[in-house]
């Protein structure tokens, strides 16, 4: 490993300021979970570490109104253990059960699942059909983006160099919806995932049309993403068949997997087609049932 | 450039002075002489290295020393309450749950990390938590024997 300084701010503004300094030179180290491993392969040689494990404001899950709010340093192990989950989002809780082993679960934190912009991931495909935004802590105060637009490309994301992200931001469903979300490995269960969907949808209690339907996928594309041909060929229709297979197709051709280990572009794109099919049956199903 | 970090290493508080880049599971072998602990995959996969901190199983392959500043950390040397060996040892040699047993440090702690957790796991519950576990000799039967005659204890 090349050598780094290790400062460990005990503030959120400490932390930005020291980041502005080594001026992109720098790391947020949090869970560290992926860091060491980059650090240890040489992939990433900073000058130093900048610790926010010691501000606590950031280990929190809590309400806010209505919101839930996921603070940055909160664990994949948190979340799969955490009560308030359980009652609001038990899919993530049950999403985490799966999520590599339990190791990496007690050490990754949130934040640094969505800043490492790892595209094999699931949090964020689910996130993202919640339609989360995250708080992100710079030195001129901060701001706040659609989950979404935090990504860019492979492993890249929009955080600047003097930036931290802080906070995942969750609004409530609304009324008569559902959300569930299927990992699909295609060879360990303790891989990443080769496939990840996410679908929320609300059913309309007269007609059962579906409305404000979120189609997720994540490890199909350089970052997660929202299969928005497929959303629109659910919104405002009548589930049958039809409306599903074409759904289907269209997440299909919008992704844009690559051949690796875990498959072929041909094959991940077949896959994609029937787990939204199958999914997309299963919420609207529970969303109706919750009216 | 070394940080000087207190840990309590198996109950005893332990002061060391160490480079920020190096890892725990490092430091733990060398520095300590606790060599229950094996590198194997050096990414987080095998769970040869696994240590507690805190209580909570982790890889300590990838785990910087410094960030084990102030907290607990327990090896496979600190299972043990002076000749007594833990259940779980007792367990591994009665059922015969390893071969090389490079991997048994790992899991041995994993598997008491899980008990105290949840006292009575199902096979179910055992398996799914001890999934991140590898062992290459291939004694996984006797290893869930081994877990589950302490588990129903």
């Amino acid at each position: 490993m090349k050598h780094f300084e290790y400062l460990e701010p005990g503030t959120v503004a400490e932390a930005c300021d020291l980041l502005k300094q080594y001026g992109g030179n720098a790391r947020v180290f949090a869970g560290g979970s992926s860091l060491t491993i980059l650090l240890k392969q040489g992939f990433l040689q900073p000058d130093a570490l900048i610790n926010i494990k010691k501000i606590d404001e950031l280990r929190r899950i809590e309400e806010a109104g209505d919101d839930l709010v996921i603070g940055a340093l909160v664990t994949h192990h948190d979340i799969e253990t955490s009560a308030l989950l359980a009652q609001r989002l038990p899919v993530l809780c049950e999403l985490e059960h799966d999520v590599a082993n339990i190791r990496v679960r007690n050490m990754a934190t949130v934040g640094g699942n969505i800043a490492s912009g790892e595209p094999l991931t699931d949090l964020p495909c689910v996130f993202i059909t919640l339609d989360a935004t995250v708080r992100i802590a710079n030195t001129s105060g901060g701001r706040t983006l659609p989950l979404e637009e935090v990504f860019v490309d492979y492993y890249e994301t929009q955080l600047q160099e003097d930036e931290v992200l802080t906070h995942v931001v969750i609004p409530p469903l609304p009324a008569h919806s559902a959300i569930d979300y299927v990992r699909f490995s295609s060879s360990s269960v303790v891989d990443k995932p080769c496939i990840g969907v996410a679908v929320r949808m609300s059913v309309e209690p007269d007609g059962g049309a579906c409305r404000e339907v979120r189609i997720g996928l994540g490890c199909v594309a350089p970052t997660p993403m929202r299969a928005r041909n497929a959303e629109a060929a659910l919104e405002g229709q009548a589930l049958n068949d039809e409306n599903l297979q074409k759904a289907a197709r269209a997440a299909a051709e919008e992704c844009d997997p690559m051949d690796d280990l875990r498959g072929s572009e041909r094959y991940k794109r077949e896959m994609v087609a029937a787990l939204v099919r199958r999914l997309a049956g299963k919420v609207h199903a529970r969303a109706r049932d919750n009216g | 450039m070394k940080k000087a970090i207190t840990m309590e290493v198996n109950g005893a508080s332990c002061e060391v002075e160490v480079e920020p880049w190096r890892t725990l599971l490092d430091v733990v072998r060398e520095e300590l002489d606790l060599t229950g602990a094996k590198l194997g995959c050096d990414i987080q996969v095998c769970g040869a290295c696994t240590l507690l901190v805190d209580g909570k199983p982790v890889s300590a392959c990838s785990v910087l020393a410094v960030d084990a500043d102030g907290r607990k950390v327990t090896t496979v040397e600190g299972l043990a309450e002076g000749d007594r060996l833990h259940p779980l040892q007792e367990s591994f040699m009665k059922f015969g749950a390893l071969q090389c047993g490079y991997c048994t440090s790992g899991f041995l702690l994993t598997a008491k990390a899980m008990l105290d957790e949840n006292p009575h796991p199902d096979d179910e519950q055992i398996k799914s938590y001890m999934g991140g576990s590898f062992c290459r000799c291939g004694c996984y039967q006797e290893i869930m024997q081994a877990i589950r005659n302490v588990a129903r204890g």
